[in-house]
């Protein structure tokens, strides 16, 4: 995780033999063959409408999608989990950052093991384990009626299902490159503030977030593009209706029989996602640019 | 001494040497058994069907690949993929479909993709239960039918008609739930049952083959009517599971005290334990809640037809369809003339006298778009 954000400009610059591009060609040509060739594809396929037997250009099928109410219910729904927990995994994860960043000990260890501990666990089971959890007469509810707290409202099923699966699947890896970020941030600038009488606010605010802004888009744009595309979390904790992109794809796909429609709203989702990979690619070339 | 090197291509010849032989005697007459079942059926099929069947012909071997995933499971690729090769001329390595339904892939039984069922290539066709046979392409050799599962310590009497059933449901919100029609049949049999009350419980109307955009229009909103005057009753004003276990399991922790679902699910539930034995099951007697018959499919550019279809003559066999009424709370798939006298006396609870049915393709297409479109949508949270 930490070349993601560390400055590789100060790796020596490898000559170029040709052997370097040799090692590259494998990379290239798989990314070729299983991500454009296909996504050049269903372009052609979404954008050609068949005309008496012959294929035209049309935008009919984006029409289609951008006329119909559900598909954009689900659209707007999908960028609504996925800016929702976006928001709620830095807000929870650069706390726990800090945290583990200037403490040491045992403890700190300890916390850092129990949050990067979802990594290891398949989102299929978080979901059925969430639904035991947070679900009606789960363990929560269990906790709060014991506490004499009445009146819980299980999530699940709800538009806020999927959000709290997807939450604590994305902790870990958001966690480990802020902290990675974090590592960076040397402590004499820490100091320095120190001694001129800045609060921690402020060094927050002035020293260690401007050092960190790399890693903090890095890290959210990954989980963008991950929870973008999620499937299992919405498909077994959200609502029937709205549907997450994923689940309203596979449905259209498998179930509805309309593979043209399905490639559109896999453009669309592709659309959305680019917009993150964009800032994402762009903030690795300046992290390159800057290092170097 | 050899160096390391030398060491690992010999021991990769050496391995290569192993494997070879070994695989190509096994491929020669291998069948290979392709199911998206639940786990239930799936371990039944492993463990009493395959050893049974491979005692009987020696010379046959069952390889089962479980394809399970979402929504209409992995099977849909896999004859994606047979249609391809079937076009290509190609080897589809797949012999048998458990579990499939015959009108997919799109245009397939026309091209000739799947095999004709009769008598010359399956002595026992003339068993099979003429409730279950929609086309000759597909083989029911089990069925299932849902019913309504409910916790007898908060359901006194439970109801016995559609609309008893209703009735319940208003009087008492929150407490029943069904899940999404696409995402497994007990919630899918469910809204059938809808579509079957707004057409004066006639299932005759609906036919494989007399599906139309106009008729679907006219047959279905009665439906959508029913269902979403009941949303505002179900559990969380409207919330819909993404599955049968999901649906079961909201029944188990006390969170619903009514449920459609699968009888053998539920029998075997019960069974095991994992449902409370205060779970009673209970039929609707105006009209029954849609069955099932689960069908085997088998491409006719299969390497292994022939094995293939010894294979289906099989599950035909009395013993097999014992199994799936005594171990598998299923129905047969033959006609029940066709069990021994005493099974008949023993299960003549359970056996239906007519298992409504509602056809696959184009209807249930439209009815789950249908539902997704006018029902589920229609919540109010406050």
């Amino acid at each position: 995780m930490t070349s993601l954000s560390a400055p590789l400009g100060r790796q020596k610059r490898a000559r170029r033999f040709p052997v370097g591009l040799l090692l590259v060609a494998a990379p290239v040509i798989l990314v070729v063959a299983l991500v454009i060739y296909p996504i050049l594809s269903s372009l052609s396929t979404t954008l050609n409408v068949d005309v008496a037997g012959a294929g035209r250009f049309s935008l009919a099928n984006y029409a289609r999608f951008f006329s119909d109410d559900q598909s954009l219910r689900n659209l707007r729904f999908t960028a609504w989990f996925t800016t929702t927990t976006v928001a709620l995994l830095f807000l929870v994860c650069l706390p726990l950052a800090l945290y583990l960043r200037f403490s040491f000990g045992r403890l700190p260890a300890f916390v850092q093991a129990i949050a990067t501990f979802p990594l290891f666990v398949p989102g299929i089971i978080v979901a059925y384990a969430l639904i035991r959890f947070i679900g009606p007469n789960g363990t929560l509810q269990s906790l709060l009626d014991a506490a004499g707290l009445h009146g819980y409202r299980t999530p699940y099923l709800t538009t806020w299902g999927p959000v709290i699966g997807l939450l604590w699947e994305g902790i870990p890896l958001t966690l480990l490159v802020l902290v990675s970020g974090l590592s960076q941030v040397p402590q004499a600038a820490i100091d320095a503030a120190r001694d001129v009488g800045a609060g921690p606010l402020r060094i927050l605010v002035f020293i260690i977030l401007p050092l960190i802004r790399n890693s903090i888009i890095v890290a959210l744009s990954l989980e963008f593009l991950r929870i973008f595309g999620a499937f299992t979390q919405p498909y077994l904790l959200g609502p029937a209706s709205p549907e997450s992109m994923g689940v309203y794809m596979q449905r259209t796909f498998g179930d509805l029989q309309d593979p043209v429609q399905a490639a559109t709203q896999a453009m669309i989702t592709f659309l959305c996602c680019s917009v993150a990979g964009v800032i994402y690619v762009r903030t690795i070339i300046a992290n390159r640019r800057a290092g170097r | 001494m050899i160096n390391r090197r030398q060491l690992l291509v010999s021991g990769a010849a050496l391995g290569a040497l192993g494997v070879l032989p070994v695989r190509s005697a096994f491929a020669a007459d291998r069948i290979d058994v392709f199911t998206s079942s639940d786990s239930n059926v799936s371990d039944w099929i492993a463990n009493s069907v395959k050893p049974a069947f491979e005692a009987a012909n020696p010379d046959l071997t069952i390889n089962i690949v479980i394809t399970r995933g979402a929504g209409g499971g992995g099977l849909a690729a896999i004859a994606d993929r047979a249609f391809a090769a079937f076009q290509q001329k190609a080897d589809p390595q797949v012999d048998f479909f458990e579990g499939f339904n015959e009108l997919n892939p799109k245009g397939a039984i026309e091209a000739g993709l799947w095999t004709k069922f009769d008598e010359s290539n399956l002595p026992s066709y003339g068993k099979v239960n003429k409730l279950g046979i929609e086309t000759a392409y597909g083989l029911p050799y089990r069925g299932s039918q849902v019913l309504l599962a409910y916790d007898s310590t908060k359901v006194k009497e439970a109801p016995t008609t559609w609309e008893a059933l209703t009735a319940w449901i208003k009087a008492n919100p929150g407490q029943f739930i069904y899940n999404r029609p696409d995402k497994g049949g007990s919630g899918q049999n469910f809204v059938k049952r809808a579509i079957h009350e707004a057409n004066g419980r006639d299932p005759s109307l609906f036919t494989v083959a007399n599906f139309s955009k106009e008729s679907a229009d006219k047959m279905l909103p009665g439906a959508w009517k029913i269902l979403s005057d009941l949303a505002p009753s179900l559990y969380d004003n409207g919330a819909y599971t993404a599955g049968n276990t999901p649906t079961l399991q909201l029944l188990a922790n006390g969170a619903v005290s009514m449920v459609p679902a699968w009888s053998d699910q539920a029998l075997q539930g019960l069974a095991q334990g994992v449902l409370p034995p205060t779970i009673k099951l209970v039929q609707l007697q105006d009209l029954a809640l849609c069955g099932g018959f689960t069908h085997v499919t088998i491409p006719t550019n299969a390497a292994h037809q022939a094995g293939a279809l010894k294979f289906a003559e099989f599950l035909l066999s009395e013993a097999v369809q014992t199994s799936v009424l005594k171990d598998l709370g299923g129905f047969p798939g033959v006609d029940w003339s066709n069990l021994p006298a005493d099974l008949r006396t023993q299960y003549a609870d359970v056996i239906p006298a007519s298992i409504p049915t509602f056809p696959s393709g184009d209807w249930e297409t439209a009815m789950v778009d249908g539902w997704y479109r006018n029902v589920a949508p229609n919540v109010n949270r406050g």
